[in-house]
């Protein structure tokens, strides 16, 4: 199961997942291998037989699947804007309450 | 002084990285005292090289992150002195490695980086400080299989990349909680952030690495590095035998933790977190 919310925030709101880089991946699958979170689907028989299926289960600033790839494929957004955007969405939360 | 290592490059023969790795081995051999270990030959043969692989400081060259090199030392059971990466080299070295297995001017400039920087003497600036904080903690017990999961009951404050702080003053130790050296089992290898350099909350506070995959340390506060815990340079294992006691990564000189806080679980919020991972995922 997903965690639905991240520190009080719903996880769809924060942008936090692994980019492929289709001109370098060469589907060696090791990020798919190591994830546990179901991040990864593989797709065979079709162009990109690789694709992040659910972004949202990814751990918010988890990069650990990019440090198993060879081929420096995966990429992910910049953790210092991610971390400003929770703190701005909570304190937009705060003001709906 | 000549210098004297067990060398242990991936010899990748696939890619670029690779044959850069075989060259920096050779050209440190030729340069000092030191001796190659062909990983092909050591996978099927051991005996060869077990002599020099315990006698000597082991440098082990990875040409990727697949890591194969320091895989095979792992394997084996070697304690790693170094390890040098050829990519993560060349990206901080402004040199782009392309696909030919042919080396051109450029990849033995790189060549010629690393393998001066192994032959000069080796300076450390890291530093231990003497501050107040506690030896022994006190800890709630989640049990799975044989698997303990110790979480200190106070005191510590989590970010959900299973990273604790524990904060005395305005400095804090950070580290990992014991889902991390659990899951990775025995730690290989600990890579330092610079003693001095400014991390914000969830940067990356350096690496912790077993062989079954590479951990990145996610900073639960913000602030200046002022010491890391450099008995792990020796003894990573000492993460896997308590990390909240002596398996300690580093001190922090704390810029807002008031406002950090508000990122941060305390002990009741992540023991049931942890709980859950472990269940869901710890086999």
């Amino acid at each position: 199961m997903a965690e639905t919310t991240f520190m009080g925030v719903p996880r769809e709101k924060i942008d936090w997942s692994p980019r492929i880089d289709y001109t370098k991946c060469n589907y060696c699958m090791e990020c798919v291998k190591f994830c546990p979170h179901d991040v990864y689907e593989i797709r065979e028989g079709e162009e990109k037989k690789l694709i992040v299926k659910n972004p949202n289960n990814c751990v918010v600033f988890c990069r650990a699947c990019g440090k198993t790839c060879g081929v420096d494929a995966l990429s992910f957004p910049n953790k210092n804007e991610t971390t400003k955007m929770i703190k701005e969405l909570r304190k937009e939360m705060e003001g709906n309450e | 002084m000549s210098k004297s290592y067990a060398l242990l490059p991936c010899n990748g023969l696939d890619k670029c990285a690779g044959c850069i790795s075989r060259e920096v081995a050779i050209k440190v051999c030729e340069n000092s005292d030191s001796e190659i270990i062909c990983p092909v030959l050591y996978r099927v043969a051991d005996a060869r090289y077990n002599k020099i692989a315990q006698e000597k400081p082991l440098i082990v060259i990875d040409g990727c992150n697949t890591r194969c090199a320091s895989r095979l030392a792992s394997e084996k059971s070697l304690k790693i002195a170094q390890k040098i990466n050829i990519s993560d080299e060349a990206k901080a070295n402004n040199i782009e490695l392309h696909n030919s297995l042919k080396l051109n001017d450029e990849d033995f400039k790189l060549v010629n980086i690393i393998a001066d920087n192994l032959l000069k003497e080796e300076e450390k600036v890291i530093s231990s400080l003497d501050t107040d904080f506690p030896e022994k903690f006190e800890y709630e017990i989640y049990k799975k299989d044989k698997f303990i999961f110790r979480v200190p009951k106070e005191g510590f404050y989590f970010n959900e990349n299973d990273c604790y702080v524990y904060v005395v003053g305005n400095r804090a130790r950070i580290g990992v909680t014991d889902y991390v050296q659990q899951s990775l089992s025995d730690i290989m290898f600990f890579t330092p952030p610079a003693v001095g350099s400014e991390i914000e909350q969830f940067g990356e506070a350096g690496t912790i690495e077993s062989g079954k995959a590479v951990f990145e340390v996610v900073s639960p506060v913000s602030g200046t590095v002022v010491a890391v815990n450099e008995k792990l340079l020796n003894s990573p294992e000492l993460i896997n035998e308590n990390p909240y006691e002596k398996g300690w990564i580093e001190e922090i000189e704390l810029s807002d933790f008031e406002s950090d806080k508000e990122l941060l679980y305390d002990f009741n919020k992540y023991f049931e977190i942890m709980k859950r991972k472990v269940d869901e995922f710890h086999v």
